[in-house]
């Protein structure tokens, strides 16, 4: 036990010394207010267009995405998920609350949703693609692997090293996006309500279970979430920085491999095994707000399976692989 | 101990294990809190309980009423059909109703607001009784000084070919229509009545009907009498109302349907929506 500690606290600070954290902390402090002002923009052209009625927003959004629906020009499946967007608006609409309050919260929130299918999974490559092919183009794999420790040891507690910076990547992120958005929109909004259990069921809502938590909830549950998709996406890719040997190679796969599965995601309704995928997957996160999902009939639960497996099979091969391969030069 | 790893050794060894120790502890949190949050995810979604308790929907904002020449400031709310949507305006500018409030806001030196446009494409009068039961449809209603309003078109056009949208076109039957206009009327009632228990002191502007097709030889003088005979209607209701008017709009097609209408020939062009929109400041003023 305190032989596998000592590795993953060899493995952590030797990550950190790479500075690959420092650089992504950059990238966040760099971005995020690039997102804020643009959501100021926003906020203030709408605030402007509709004289701070937010009622009247929303409706106006209604509205709009209702004449969008009459067009005979929109592809079915996009119908679908309009007409599903209107009848949760109209139900905010109805319960008389107001679903984008404008404070931190809200914006991070957002920014969550819509990170989690490029942005973080990029952020967490940036550290799994590298753990082992890392260690097999500076030639310090044979020093590591002479040692007396057994090598499913060693993995495991890169292993382990990954799963404690992506969490601490995901909470970063929310820390700083709360913080930078603050400055802008105020530091509020932990107990504003949110809806969350709407079940869509083709173009209809299911609104029975639908219940309201605070948004402070309501961001815990996202990012755990978010979290959940993450760790999946770096334990393929180190499974990946495993089989591939150079840095490289691994990190241009993983994201190859991302960014088909957004692709994948917009058009996965024509063809629905996509959804055994585990790049159209990763989106898990909207199932709370009740966002419909890329395949029709694809719930949580089917997600989290979905994941849970591709997770699973890229660990036995990782360990399978590490533990059997031979190092050559 | 220091004589053999050698001072600068010895320092990293300290700092390190002391990096180590923020670093373990502080990641170990992050993962404790994701796997909370995770966890709380799987129970809300698969075990919710009751949520939390909601605020009371406070009333909507009521129109004070009153003379607008007192007023600081004027809100419109527009509803209806593709016409008050602007459908056919290629200058994106918002067919008649940004005119009106542009116009209104110059000629009485004040801001005039625009609440939101209600108007949905392809709505028929039916359709419109049962959206103003919407709260967003009553909020903006019952906020407005001036409420513009289009509708009919879509209810006489279906009646006309039994179903289709008015865009589509094709064979429509005059005399079907002038036999069927009683049933349709009824509904134009339930939309002003409606309206006005909304918004008890808000001026109701109906934007009459015009007859696109007047170039159709089969349907240049029935087409028009139907048109005639529903506004004629809409007056009625406007006068029983008190506070509301009807403004004709049919005259500024009949000669000029290529010159004001867009290429669908069915809805005005930027031009035609400008002379509407003329013509409605003109009653307002």
């Amino acid at each position: 036990m305190a032989n596998l500690l000592a590795l993953i606290q060899n493995e952590t600070l030797k990550v950190w010394k790479k500075r690959r954290f420092a650089v992504l902390l950059l990238i966040l402090l760099i971005l995020i207010p690039v997102f804020v002002y643009a959501q100021m923009k926003i906020a203030q052209n709408s605030a402007e267009k509709f004289n701070d009625d937010w009622r009247a927003e929303l409706q106006s959004r209604i509205t709009d995405n209702t004449n969008a629906l009459s067009s005979e020009r929109i592809p079915e499946e996009w119908k679908k998920w309009r007409r599903a967007l209107v009848q949760q608006l109209q139900y905010y609409l109805d319960h008389d609350i107001n679903p984008q309050t404008p404070n931190a919260v809200t914006f991070t929130l957002t920014f969550m949703d819509n990170a989690v299918t490029l942005f973080i999974p990029l952020m967490v490559l940036a550290i799994a693609s590298d753990l082992v092919s890392s260690e097999r183009s500076t030639g310090t794999i044979k020093m590591l692997l002479t040692r007396p420790v057994r090598r499913w040891r060693i993995l495991f507690a890169k292993l382990a090293t990954l799963t404690l910076y992506v969490s601490l990547i995901i909470i970063t992120t929310v820390l700083i996006c709360y913080l930078i958005s603050g400055l802008v929109f105020g530091y509020s909004g932990w107990d504003a309500p949110v809806f969350v259990g709407f079940q869509v069921q083709g173009a209809d809502v299911d609104t029975t279970g639908v219940h309201a938590v605070t948004q402070g909830v309501y961001l815990l549950m996202q990012s755990g979430l978010v979290w959940f998709s993450a760790m999946v996406v770096s334990v393929i890719a180190l499974m990946v920085s495993v089989l591939v040997r150079s840095t490289a190679a691994s990190f241009v796969t993983m994201m190859a491999t991302i960014i088909a599965g957004t692709i994948l995601s917009n058009m996965a309704s024509s063809w629905k095994s996509a959804k055994y995928l585990f790049n159209v997957n990763l989106e898990i996160s909207s199932y709370l707000r009740g966002t419909p999902p890329p395949v029709e009939g694809m719930t949580l639960g089917f997600s989290l399976a979905v994941l849970g497996l591709w997770g699973a099979a890229a660990l036995i091969v990782s360990f399978t692989v590490f533990t059997k391969q031979d190092i050559l030069n | 101990m220091l004589g053999v790893m050698g001072l600068g050794e010895w320092i990293g060894m300290k700092s390190s294990s002391w990096l180590w120790r923020i670093l373990g502890w502080t990641t170990l949190i992050c993962l404790l809190v994701m796997l909370t949050g995770f966890g709380w995810a799987l129970k809300d979604t698969w075990f919710p309980k009751d949520g939390l308790a909601l605020p009371e929907v406070s009333p909507p904002e009521a129109a004070t009423g009153g003379d607008w020449n007192a007023k600081e400031e004027l809100f419109v709310t527009s509803l209806g059909d593709s016409l008050t949507k602007g459908t056919g305006d290629s200058t994106g500018e918002g067919g008649y109703v940004a005119r009106v409030i542009e116009d209104l806001a110059k000629q009485m030196d004040k801001p005039v607001y625009m609440v939101n446009n209600l108007a949905i494409n392809g709505l028929r009068a039916d359709q419109l009784t049962n959206r103003l039961d919407e709260n967003g449809f009553k909020n903006a209603i019952a906020k407005a000084d001036i409420i513009l309003m289009t509708i009919g078109g879509n209810d006489l056009f279906q009646i006309a070919q039994s179903g289709g949208s008015m865009a589509e076109g094709g064979d429509i039957s005059p005399e079907l229509l002038l036999e069927r206009l009683p049933e349709a009327e009824p509904r134009l009632k339930d939309v002003f009545q409606k309206i006005r228990k909304l918004n008890p002191t808000a001026r109701i502007i109906y934007v009459g009907l015009f007859n696109p097709f007047y170039d159709l030889p089969e349907m240049t003088s029935s087409g028009s009498k139907i048109v005639a005979e529903w506004n004629d209607y809409a007056y009625s209701l406007a006068k029983a109302d008190g506070n509301a008017t009807v403004v004709p709009t049919y005259d500024l097609f009949e000669f000029n349907l290529k010159a004001y209408l867009s290429s669908d020939h069915f809805h005005p062009n930027a031009q035609g929506y400008a002379r509407i929109s003329d013509r409605i400041v003109q009653a307002l003023l």
